[in-house]
């Protein structure tokens, strides 16, 4: 494998990045920014 | 992917005098984002001239968008930001999600700025720093064994910057318009602090991933630019937003301008989350609260008229975040809490499938050996004429808007802002090469 390209075992973007707490942390915040601006709207 | 120990990635510190040059890279990158980043919300005080919130966060976001893509281009090419994207593909949601986040804060801050003036909404949406201080903490390692002077440093800091913002939220509540408005400009301009807060986590997990800032900064736009469009048509619907637009286009290019400072503050500021991690950087690019205040009451006029004591509490509660945030300036990271961020960093390249020589070599600010030198193309130019064009159509509409401006001060605040463009452009050049 190339020393710079991505590693082909790892696993699906999407499956890595759906089970990432990280990822879900901006999402509630994001969600939290949208109602909080139809609010003072 | 096999799982790699921290020293079979690098050691502990490979070069310690190479660190303490990218600290200081990082805390130059930080002051330099906050003079950029305080010069570009001037634009919106053009708020007072009945422009909806909404309208003026657009124009802003597509002078942001241009802005994004034109000067990666000029910097060093698109080449280099499709190879990034080749090595972590992943980061494209991160940077999507970030520039959604960017989007509805901006609003909010418009919205904060109406309600309760720039002087007194910008330190209150900079609480943000407390937010990227947790998550710094929780998530990536920052400050883990830091030593207690350097977490007093910070905490403390962070302490003394929330009992600033609160001082400047109670004049805010004092004698601004109606109750209602001034409530609705706190939550608005708080609301804008938690989301940018936040906004940090995907910037730091880029570049703990290897993720050029360059690179990072072109994507998160697509996310900025495509969630401002949902709420401005969402909010006005198009007949009605396509009208304000003409209304406004005598000022659409002070507004794109506004966007396009506002790019240049934010790319020192992710080199700054890049080198000194976000709990620091965030605070240093936060004494764009300082610069705010320059350009509102020097600039703009701000407060003219309002008490003594309503200026005391507005210039005692910045001088207090200012002193928060040079405790955590000068709280730099030490070599064991470097050593825990490359934890944090392999953690991040082991789950994404990063190699690990690319993320070393990325987080000591330099190409791999054998990388191809990022060069410009025809698309590159292009995209930056185009950029140009725009910008040079909507110069030729523009009109100076109708309120009141010294001129003296604001060319004086403008020749600050290219002095420290210079300085810190030329050091991010000279150490990596903008890697």
């Amino acid at each position: 494998m190339n020393a710079t390209e991505p590693d082909p075992n790892a696993r699906g973007w999407w499956t890595t990045i759906l089970t990432d707490i990280h990822f879900w942390v901006p999402v509630a915040v994001l969600i939290g920014g949208l109602l909080l601006l139809r609010f003072i709207r | 992917m096999p799982s790699v120990s921290p020293s079979q990635l690098v050691p502990a510190i490979p070069d310690a005098s190479r660190a303490k040059k990218l600290q200081l890279l990082g805390i130059l990158s930080g002051f330099a984002a906050g003079a950029w980043l305080g010069a570009a919300e001037a634009p919106t005080k053009l708020v007072s001239i009945g422009i909806s919130p909404m309208v003026i966060s657009l124009i802003m976001v597509i002078g942001v968008f241009l802005a994004r893509w034109s000067l990666p281009a000029l910097i060093l090419g698109t080449s280099s930001v499709r190879a990034d994207v080749r090595r972590a593909p992943h980061l494209v949601i991160w940077a999507l999600l970030a520039g959604c986040l960017w989007a509805v804060a901006n609003t909010l801050t418009i919205f904060a700025i109406r309600d309760i003036g720039l002087s007194i909404a910008f330190p209150l949406w900079n609480s943000n720093s407390l937010l990227g201080i947790l998550w710094g903490f929780l998530f990536f390692n920052e400050l883990r064994q830091a030593g207690w002077r350097r977490r007093a440093g910070v905490l403390s800091g962070a302490l003394v910057m929330c009992v600033g913002a609160t001082l400047l939220a109670i004049a805010s509540s004092a004698g601004h318009g109606p109750a209602v408005h001034s409530l609705h400009g706190v939550w608005a301009a708080l609301g804008a602090g938690i989301l940018w807060g936040t906004m940090y986590i995907p910037y730091r997990k880029a570049y703990l991933t290897g993720m050029n800032p360059l690179s990072f900064v072109t994507f998160f736009s697509f996310g900025e630019l495509g969630m401002m469009s949902v709420l401005s048509v969402g909010s006005l619907g198009l007949a009605a937003l396509w009208q304000e637009l003409l209304s406004a286009r005598g000022v659409i290019f002070w507004l794109m301008l506004g966007g396009f400072v506002w790019v240049i503050g934010d790319i020192f500021q992710q080199y700054a989350a890049k080198y000194v991690g976000i709990s620091r950087g965030i605070p240093l690019s936060n004494s764009n609260q300082l610069w705010g205040l320059l350009w509102g009451i020097l600039v703009f006029g701000e407060l003219h008229g309002r008490s003594s004591s309503i200026y005391l509490e507005v210039i005692g509660g910045s001088l207090l975040m200012m002193l928060g945030v040079a405790a955590i300036a000068f709280s730099s990271a030490s070599g064991q809490e470097q050593t825990r961020w490359k934890d944090a960093a392999i953690r991040e390249s082991d789950r994404y499938g990063v190699s690990a020589d690319f993320v070393e070599a990325r987080m000591d600010g330099r190409q791999l050996l054998g990388e191809l030198k990022p060069s410009r193309s025809t698309l590159d130019w292009l995209l930056v004429v185009f950029a140009t064009s725009v910008f040079v159509i909507f110069a030729a509409m523009a009109r100076v808007p109708k309120i009141s401006l010294h001129w003296a001060p604001a060319a004086f605040l403008t020749a600050v802002l290219f002095l420290l463009l210079a300085v810190c452009g030329l050091a991010l050049w000279r150490t990596t090469r903008f890697n």
